[in-house]
This record gives C-alpha cells, structure tokens and sequence, in this order.
C-alpha cells in the first residue's frame, strides 16, 4: 500500500494537478461570472472546442504562440456575442443555445478543420495536431526563487504562461465582482433583473458582458487545450471539460475561490486516474473518476448547503424565540 | 390572432429557419468546394446542393430511389425513441441531457441479454430490448433523484453520467466481455433469436423496431395528452409551483418523466443495437441522445411531430453523407446546419415583427366584423 502510494503522490502528480486543472479552472471562472449575472452557459464546452481550433491554426500560420492565444480569446469572445444575440435578442432558451454552441463545437468544427485545411495545406486533415510543434507551445515560466526551494519548486515552478494566467485571473475575477460597479451591476442583474433595471443599469448590455467575458474565459481554456496541454486540436478533445466547469461553479457556490478549489478536486481526481493508468490499471475504468468524483461533489454540496439553511433557520427561529422572552 | 394565421405563421417560421441554415450551408459548401475558377466553384456548389436536397430521395435518371429511402426510414429508428425520450422530460422543464448515454447503455445491455442468456425465440428479442430500456430507466434515476431531494442540477449530473456510463462500458468491454480472438475489440455475435427481424431485406437495415417506433410516437402522445400523469407532467413544465400549489405530487412526477424518458433512449439503443448489428462494437457515444433534443426541439415538445422531424434530420444526414461521397464536402456539415435550424426555430423573437403583424391585422379584422355587426344591428332596430 505504501508503495503504491509513493509511486503515485510523486513530485510531478502535484505538478501535473496544476496542469490538469488550467483549462477547468479558466471555463470554471467563465461559468461563475455567467452565472451571476443569471445565466447558465452550457455552450462553454462548444467554445472551448472552436477557440481550441483557430488558436492552433493560427499561431501555425503566424508561427507565434501568442497570435493563436490571442486569437482563441477574440473567438470565444465572438461566440460569447453570437450566443448572447440568439439568447437574448432572438430569446431563444439560453440552454438550447448551448447546445447547439456544443453542436458547433464538435462536428462543426471538424468540418471546418477539413475544409480549411484543404485550402491552405491541400490535403483535408481531421486534425492539427502534425501543425503544432514544441516551439509553437505555450512557453513555460521558471520563477527563481521559487524553483530552489525543494519539493514546493518543481511543483509550483516551470508552469505555462497560461496556467499562471488562470490561478491570477482568479484573483481578478474576485476583484472585478466585489470591488468594482461592473461586478456590483453584474451580481444585481443576476439576483433580480427588474430592480437592476429601475436603477438604470442596461440589463442587457450586463447581460452581453458576462456571457462574453466567460466566452473569452473559455476561449482561454481552449487555447490552453490545443496549445500546451496537447499539441494541435484533435476531435473530443475537450472532453467534457465545460460540463465540468459548470459542476465546479455549483460545488464552488458560484464564488471564484470555491469554484477554484472544486476545479482543483477535479484535476487532482484526473492527475491520479492518469498516474493509476500509468501504473497498470485498464484506463477505462480510471478515465470515470473524474465524472464521478464531480457527481459526488455535486452531492456533497448539496448536503451541506441544506445542512447549512437549517441551522440557519433554527438559529433564527430561536433567536426569535429568545426576543419573545 | 386566429387558427389559420398562426398556422400559416409556424408555417412561415420554420421554413424561414431552414432557408437560412441552407443558405449558410450553401455558403460553406461553396467555401469548401473544388474547383480553378468562380463557375466551376458554383457548378460544384451546385452539384454538392443537388446531392444534399435531392439525393436522398431522388436518383440521377429521375426515380424514386428506395434503396436511400429505406436507409432513411433505418437511421430514423433511435433517433425516434431518443427524441420522445427528451419530449417526456423537456415537457417536464427538465433539462436532462442523459438520452446520449442512456442509448448507450440501453444498446450496451440489451447486447448483452443478446449473448449471454439464452431464450425461445420471440421472447427473447424483446427480453434483451426491455432490459436495454429498465437499465436505462434506472440509470436516470440518479439525476431524477437527486434533482428532487437535493435540488443539484440535472443537466451537470446527466451529461457526467453520459462520460461515466461509456467510459464503464469501454471498460466492461476491454476487459472481460470482448471476442478475444478479432482484431478488434467486439462482443461475441448475438444468439439469432435475439436479432429484430428485418422489414425489407435490401441491407438498409430497416428492422421491426420502425414500427415499433411508430406505435411508440402513438403510445407516448397519448399518455402526454390523454392521461392524468401525462397532464401533470406537462402542467408542471408550465409552472412547478401552480402544479405544486394545486396539489399534484411535483417531486414524484419528475422522477416519472426522467426514467419514462431513459426508458425510452434505452429502447432505442437496444433496438438499434439488434437490429442493425450482430456484435456490439461501439467505442463511443453515439449521438442519438444529441439528435434526440435537435427532433425534440424541431418537434416544439409534440410527441406526434416527432417522426416528421426525425425524417427530416435523416433526410439531411443522408444528404450529407452522399454529398461527402459524391462530392468531397466533409459529411459534419450536418451538424452545422442542424444547429441553425435549431437556433432560429427555438428563437421566440425570431420573425417576432411579422407576427406582430398578423396580430395586428387579425384584431383590424375583427373590429372591423364588430363594427359592422354594430351598424347592422341598428339599422335592424
């Protein structure tokens, strides 16, 4: 048993959390701002997939890593409106919106893979994966100091921009929806649209921010997926990776350091399926871990959210009773 | 705004968002098809079109093609029990989003009663089939349940369980279940008595199970609109607390249109399952439970609507497919313009000022009738 252990809860297992967690943990950040604001994006995985594609097509053509990045964030940003338009101009259901963003996502994307491969490198590929080449990967960061000290070093140094990028933009995301009055106007247009509307705030336009700003989250994540994680974008890649944030949003109670955390509990469920996998076991009955540990933590949250209500209801109730007396 | 006028609007409407997902189609093939100069590029664009509109149906020489036509009708079968399925617990205002999984493991179980135990043919087939739909069922228990004892949300919950459920089954097979001796990974053959017996034998594949999808689309409107439980399940679609308020078990009847749902994807995939194949082979998920919500949608939650809009999705999936044969435009265009027929026809305010228009001259009508009933009746007195 102890040697299982230690061959699992090594140096690059803690490593490999954070990896593993980046791309959740970007889609996680989308899925709370948006759901604050009221709205429950499902298309996360779809855009995750389309951003995942162009950033990798163009950071080939450009040959620069930073153009696919920047170029998967305006995507995602782009998708967030073109969702927005048909959720809340033409008012169709925000969830079937997603799903077809989903829809897009993955077939819809494979056939612009083809097809834009067949006009520019003349053969219809079903992949980028042969275009993405090391020196078109997410440069990785050493943090001095840090990367001396022992253990801690290797675990938290020698990450991607990107993966830095994410655990920061949590910090951001918590600044911008308690400190700022864009964050103030996005969490009231969540909690009660018509109040927020009679002082004057455009429902709308906050409506529109939020579902881009987790369009450009996702956006991120996907760039993330076909440009470091992975070399190149490849079918199903993506993997449910959405679907997951929007569990770590309700396990996280919607607060960008909780989510930050369920994001985590996820990478660390996926980091040990892998490193089991590595060991021997069929990876077919450890890929289900994470699914299932997000199915748990839906439920475990759940319970101490009711836990939670009903103390806090018989604490008022007694405190009530006391006033009486 | 009276019967006919708003006929004629839906009527409008839909075929509003099939021309613009084929216009967008059209642009997209024309984007991707061969050819040196801009008549070539449109010849092409054409050819493509004609295969994709016309080819299922169609051949070349002008005859009806029945070979394509019977493939259309086969590729209908799941994809008609997984959009009932998703009629029943969208009905409910549950976005349940487990039809994709549970077609798998409702395909993956009733295989299984396939091989591994024996029965009197007859029996048999339908045995494997509605045990196909019973795992199913089950399996949408866990979403239903903890939607309504812990409020966590059923759409997560389904889509991880679709992951669980193939990644379980993928497992299953690698390990214990598959035919050692193929090349690739696959369960031992069906016992013949488990097979769904074939309508026509032309290699389409087109079993019983049409017809039992049929009956189904029947059964299924029925139980939404003739009976109590099909009632409650819609009115609490409508409005939970009104159904809560006016004493209609809310928590009960969610359960039901969960596993009524999973039972029917389950179905679908069992019959598929063993009316297409002799082994089961399938590495991944399927997809039906996806087209299944894309029927649902196109069918507007009408349980009768859901063949014709099944037909239609197989029409342009056989459209596809020919034209990726025939004409080099890869066959996931379908997914492209299943989803903007879906968008525009799921959008409420599409076409929004044209129906305020019907509206508004439907009401000038009336008051127009009114007015002259009035002067009428005063001349009378």
């Amino acid at each position: 048993m102890l040697d299982f252990l230690s061959m699992v809860f090594t140096i690059d297992f803690f490593y490999s959390i954070f990896r593993i967690t980046a791309p959740i943990l970007f889609a996680t950040l989308g899925a709370v701002v948006v759901e604050k604001a009221g709205i429950s994006n499902i298309g996360l995985e779809g855009i995750m997939m389309s951003s995942a594609l162009f950033g990798s097509l163009t950071a080939y053509w450009s040959g620069a890593w930073y153009v696919g990045v920047l170029v998967a964030l305006a995507v995602g940003i782009v998708l967030g409106f073109v969702m927005g338009f048909f959720a809340f101009n033409l008012k169709t259901d925000i969830i079937l919106t997603g799903i077809a963003m989903n829809m897009v996502g993955s077939g819809g994307m494979l056939f612009l893979v083809r097809v834009i491969t067949n006009l520019t490198e003349g053969r219809a590929m079903a992949s980028t994966t042969s275009l993405i080449t090391a020196n078109l990967q997410i440069p990785a960061v050493h943090i001095p100091l840090l990367e001396d000290i022992p253990i801690l070093g290797p675990i938290l140094s020698g990450h991607s921009v990107l993966t830095y990028l994410a655990f920061i933009l949590v910090f951001l995301t918590w600044v911008m929806l308690y400190k700022t009055s864009l964050g103030l106007n996005i969490r009231s247009v969540g909690e009660n649209p018509n109040a927020a509307s009679s002082v004057g705030i455009s429902v709308i336009r906050i409506k529109y921010i939020a579902i881009a700003f987790s369009g450009a989250m996702a956006g991120l994540g996907g760039a993330f997926m076909s440009m470091y994680y992975a070399m190149g974008w490849s079918q199903d890649m993506v993997a449910g990776r959405g679907f997951i944030a929007l569990a770590a949003q309700a396990m996280g109670a919607g607060e960008p350091l909780g989510s930050m955390l369920a994001a985590m509990v996820f990478g660390f469920a996926q980091a040990f399926g892998i490193k089991v996998s590595a060991i021997g076991v069929d990876s077919n009955l450890v890929s289900p871990i994470p699914y299932v540990v997000t199915i748990l933590g839906l439920v475990v949250f759940a319970l101490v959210a009711r836990r939670r209500a009903k103390h806090q209801h018989s604490a008022a109730a007694l405190e009530k009773l006391a006033s009486k007396a | 705004m009276n019967r006919k006028r708003s006929i004629v609007f839906s009527l409008v409407r839909g075929l509003a968002a099939i021309l613009i997902a084929l216009a967008v189609a059209t642009l997209l093939i024309f984007i991707s098809s061969e050819g040196e100069s801009l008549a070539e590029k449109l010849a092409a664009t054409g050819d493509a079109l004609r295969q994709l509109l016309i080819g299922p149906l169609f051949r070349s020489s002008g005859g009806l093609n029945t070979k394509n036509l019977s493939d259309i009708l086969a590729a209908m079968i799941p994809t008609i029990f997984t959009g009932l399925g998703v009629c029943v617990m969208f009905s409910a205002n549950e976005f349940n989003m487990g039809a994709e999984g549970g077609a798998l493991l409702g395909a993956f179980v009733a295989a299984m009663c396939a091989i591994y135990v024996p029965m009197a043919a007859g029996i048999h087939v339908v045995f494997c089939i509605l045990m196909g739909a019973v795992a199913c069922g089950l399996m949408m228990l866990i979403p239903a349940l903890l939607k309504t004892r812990l409020g966590v949300s059923e759409m997560v919950c389904s889509l991880m369980l679709n992951y669980v459920v193939m990644y379980v089954i993928s497992y299953l097979m690698n390990a214990h279940l598959s035919d050692k001796s193929k090349g690739q990974i696959q369960s031992y053959p069906f016992e013949s008595t488990a097979q769904v017996p074939q309508l026509v034998d032309n290699g389409s594949k087109l079993s019983w199970g049409f017809v039992v999808a049929i009956v189904f689309v029947v059964l299924i409107a029925l139980f939404m609109y003739r009976t109590r439980w099909g009632y409650a399940i819609r009115m609490i679609g409508i409005n939970k607390d009104f159904a809560m308020y006016s004493g209609m078990k809310v928590a009960g009847v969610i359960v039901l249109a969960h596993v009524l749902g999973g039972v029917l994807a389950g179905m679908g995939g069992g019959l598929e399952m063993l009316g297409r194949y002799e082994t089961y082979a399938w590495r991944s998920l399927p997809g039906y439970g996806w087209t299944g919500i894309t029927i649902a949608i196109l069918a507007g939650n009408n349980p009768i609507f859901v063949p014709f809009a099944s037909f239609f999705i197989a029409y342009l999936d056989k459209g596809c497919n020919l034209m990726a044969t025939y004409c080099g435009v890869p066959n996931q265009l379908i997914d492209i313009i299943q989803a903007c027929i879906f968008l525009f026809f799921a959008a409420e305010q599409f076409l929004s000022r044209y129906r305020q228009r019907l509206v508004v001259k439907s009401t000038q009508e009336e008051l127009r009738l009114k007015a002259a009933s009035v002067e009428g009746g005063e001349s009378n007195a």
